[in-house]
């Protein structure tokens, strides 16, 4: 009983339980530890880490490091650079994945991500009651009731980063004899075999590359053709590590790839057939493998909340969600992590932001605690009054260096409120579709985006007192540093709008 | 003198509308298109009739009218009378003729066919259309 | 509302946007749009803004409004978006959620590459296009 005493978080009412200790539990709980929430955090894993225990197969991470960057380490802006650590406010605490990395790639192994995500956990005193499962839900007047294997947890708000995380494989028939992604086997397995992998996504390419060395043929196939990140300026797009199978299929090395639905699967003699029905009209295919593995993604595993009402949608089953990752309809349920990527926000020209990973999620986390400790708590946020003239460089600066607004363009803003009574004061980060579209005193914000021919320029967004946002999109630099003669000068004559606006 | 088919062709593939589409549909609808001519004051299309093709001015100047009201003056280039092609509807508006006035007419099941057979004439086609949409917004607007 | 894989495929198919496509090309549809979900009250096109997409709606309704007042209303199987994307021109007008909103998706730069695949998509859209523009001169008039 000495080892069960020594858990942290019996069960028991809490203002907030957070369940998960991957990156989204975990930044999550540092957050409303700095705003003085007191909250549980339940884990049914051993230790933290979340998918980064076993993902990515091939072990090493798509999401860079830069140890040598152009920002000091100890500064914010360094962020940019690295993708991989969670945020803390203190200097000590930022950037711990660069202490950890071996120097053979800018990417680091899921052995030294996982550390990064347990070393932050120690360092920051961020604890977990793990091995305790969360088995259901349901609400007991003003409360929400967690059923766990350790007891019931009743709060006032949960916050669920539980991961897009459970293996999800169409209703097609035959997918049931074929593992999905998270069952590969050790790559010699495959050694002198016909592969055939299901997708198109970098989890499909992650396999392909890492099976190159030993599959004898790989045939990817999907519906919708490949696409690269660099083509479409996007991490939505099959990153560069992954190309080489793109090169060999092109070469004619062995790498086939098709855009083709797959129509069944069905056992063979030696492995399977597969038949496939050929995107550009071609009719059907039949392609002849000894394995087949299905890279077609994960679902949320929210387990009873749709009973509690909270309703889902798309493939992933993710929740619908207030800008603010809360429940849509269930207030006072949150989502943290991956899971936030179902909060599409702006997505211009297509692109989406990057919620579905960490160096996007865990400035949602921010932007979400604050949001719940002030909604929920009245903890009122920190505004500090911005003189006049100090406007135009503070944002052009935030767009210049502001870590959130690099990871999450077109997503995340710089805002400041324009109130020539009380003065100006500085509304600090927030989602960029609920600044443009909620209507209010004047107010100016400032975001990166990115255009359909890959251009990185700020976009600002006024909106004047009761109307709402009017966009305009300042020039790029080439060097990335937005503090330009031109910028400062157009900034400031639509801010004398906006506030002349405001007076009238 | 009557217009070749290598002329009509040399003349739709001038235009905005038909614009990359296929050697093939320029072709067709060439070999589709016959030449009408209409004096000054003449009707081209009358509003209320129902359609029975695409009309597209070569020469001269038409006016769009909807009762008295004009609505708005074609030249060279421009075409009208698809709306009735795509919805089988009334025609909305007449358009008249205000100098002599020299039109490829493209009946409507010519049309279909190569629309239904041609994505980029298809394509060109919405194209035209939403900027009439917009174009209608702005005047409303404004 | 979350549908599954053949569900979707099902709905997808019951659009008349969507209507004239073969099993294989609604699958294909499934996986080149986005599903995506908006709160009540929130705007999916601005009036005035760059890099929009197209939409077309599974669930839900949306208002649309110029200068804020409103001028048309769109449900489940109409579209939306394709004007701006196509003029290569920032929206007149706003499409607000007038209540929890599903969406399918598809990126602006995308959709003239989606329609030359689909033409009988093409042709479709084009109907309710011009059936639109008839409708915006009778506003007119």
């Amino acid at each position: 009983m000495a080892e069960l005493a020594d858990r942290p978080f019996p069960p028991g009412d809490y203002p907030v339980v957070v369940v998960g200790s991957g990156p989204g539990g975990l930044q999550a709980s540092y957050f409303l530890r700095r705003l003085g929430i007191a909250h549980a955090v339940i884990s049914a894993d051993e230790r933290p880490g979340g998918m980064f225990r076993r993902f990515p197969f091939f072990q090493r991470l798509l999401s860079w490091t830069k140890p040598y960057a152009p920002a000091p380490r100890d500064d914010r802006w360094y962020e940019w650079y690295d993708w991989n650590s969670l945020l803390a406010d203190e200097p000590q605490n930022r950037s711990i994945m660069a202490e950890l990395m071996d120097g053979s790639s800018s990417f680091p192994s899921r052995p030294e991500m996982e550390l990064n995500l347990s070393t932050f956990a120690h360092r920051t005193g961020v604890s977990v009651r793990y091995g305790c499962t969360w088995r259901g839900t349901r609400r007991d007047e003003d409360r929400f009731v967690l059923e766990t294997t350790d007891g019931d947890y009743r709060c006032q708000v949960a916050i669920f980063a539980v991961g897009v995380a459970q293996p999800w494989k169409p209703e097609t028939p035959g997918f049931e004899h074929v593992p999905h992604y998270a069952e590969t086997r050790d790559a010699a397995e495959y050694a002198g075999r016909k592969l055939f992998i299901v997708g198109k996504e970098n989890s499909a390419f992650e396999l392909a590359t890492g099976l190159l060395p030993w599959a004898q043929r790989i045939v990817l196939a999907s519906p919708r053709p490949a696409k690269l990140s660099v083509n479409l300026h996007s991490l939505a797009g099959v990153r560069a590590r992954y190309i080489q199978p793109v090169e060999d299929e092109v070469l004619g090395g062995g790498v086939f790839i098709i855009n083709a639905s797959i129509d069944r699967i069905d056992r063979s003699a030696g492995g399977y057939r597969v038949r496939c029905l050929r995107s550009d009209g071609g009719g059907e295919l039949n392609v002849d493998a000894d394995e087949v593995i299905a890279a077609t993604g994960w679902t949320c595993p929210l387990n009873d909340l749709s009973e509690l009402g909270v309703s889902v949608f798309g493939r992933s089953l993710l929740p619908s969600m207030t800008n603010y990752w809360q429940s849509a309809s269930v207030p006072g349920i949150y989502f943290a992590g991956t899971i936030g990527q179902g909060v599409a926000g702006m997505k211009k020209y297509g692109m989406p932001a990057n919620s579905g990973a960490v160096h996007g999620a865990r400035y949602n986390a921010r932007v979400m605690v604050e949001h719940l400790a002030e909604t929920h708590f009245g903890v009122a946020r920190h505004q500090p009054v911005v003189e006049p003239e100090r406007i135009v460089e503070m944002l052009l600066q935030a767009a210049t260096r502001s870590p959130e607004l690099w990871n999450q363009k077109s997503y995340l803003c710089r805002a400041v409120a324009l109130d020539p009574s009380s003065g100006s004061r500085d509304l600090g980060v927030m989602p960029l579709a609920d600044f443009v579209d909620r209507e209010g005193v004047a107010a100016v914000a400032i975001a990166v985006e990115t255009d359909d021919s890959g251009d990185i320029h700020p976009a600002v967004y006024v909106r004047p007192a009761n109307r709402p946002a009017v966009e305009t999109l300042l020039e790029s630099d080439p060097l990335h540093d937005f503090r330009t003669p031109a910028n400062r000068a157009q900034m400031a004559s639509l801010l004398k709008e906006a506030t002349s606006g405001a007076i009238r | 003198m009557p217009i070749t088919s290598q002329q009509k062709s040399e003349a739709l593939s001038r235009l905005p509308l038909f614009a990359g589409i296929s050697e093939e549909s320029l072709r067709r609808l060439s070999e589709a298109a016959g030449e009408q001519e209409f004096g000054p004051g003449e009707f081209i299309v009358r509003q209320g009739q129902l359609g029975s093709g695409l009309y597209v001015i070569l020469e001269g100047e038409a006016s769009v009218l909807r009762g008295s009201t004009e609505l708005a003056r074609l030249g060279p280039g421009e075409f009208f009378g698809e709306m009735a092609v795509l919805d089988q509807q009334p025609r909305m508006a007449s358009v008249r003729a205000e100098s002599q006035t020299r039109c490829l007419a493209i009946a409507s099941w010519d049309l279909l066919r190569q629309l239904e057979e041609d994505s980029a004439l298809a394509l060109n086609l919405i194209h035209g259309l939403v900027a009439r949409i917009r174009a209608f917004g702005e005047s409303h607007r404004h | 509302m979350a549908l599954s894989r053949q569900q979707l495929v099902d709905t997808i198919g019951g659009l008349s946007l969507f209507a004239d496509l073969t099993p294989t090309q609604l699958e294909q549809v499934a996986h080149r749009l986005a599903e995506e979900s908006y709160p009540a009250g929130q705007r999916i096109l601005r009036q005035g803004f760059t890099g929009t997409g197209f939409y077309v709606i599974l669930e839900g309704e949306v208002a649309i409004r110029i200068d804020g007042e409103e001028r048309a209303r769109l449900g489940k199987g109409d579209f939306f978006g394709e004007m701006s994307v196509l003029l290569g021109e920032p929206p007149v007008a706003d499409v607000v959620a007038l209540r929890q909103l599903h969406v399918l998706h598809l990126g602006g730069p995308e959709l003239e590459g989606f329609l030359r695949e689909h033409p009988a998509v093409m042709l479709r859209m084009l109907r309710t296009v011009a059936l639109r523009l008839r409708n915006a001169s009778r506003w007119r008039s």
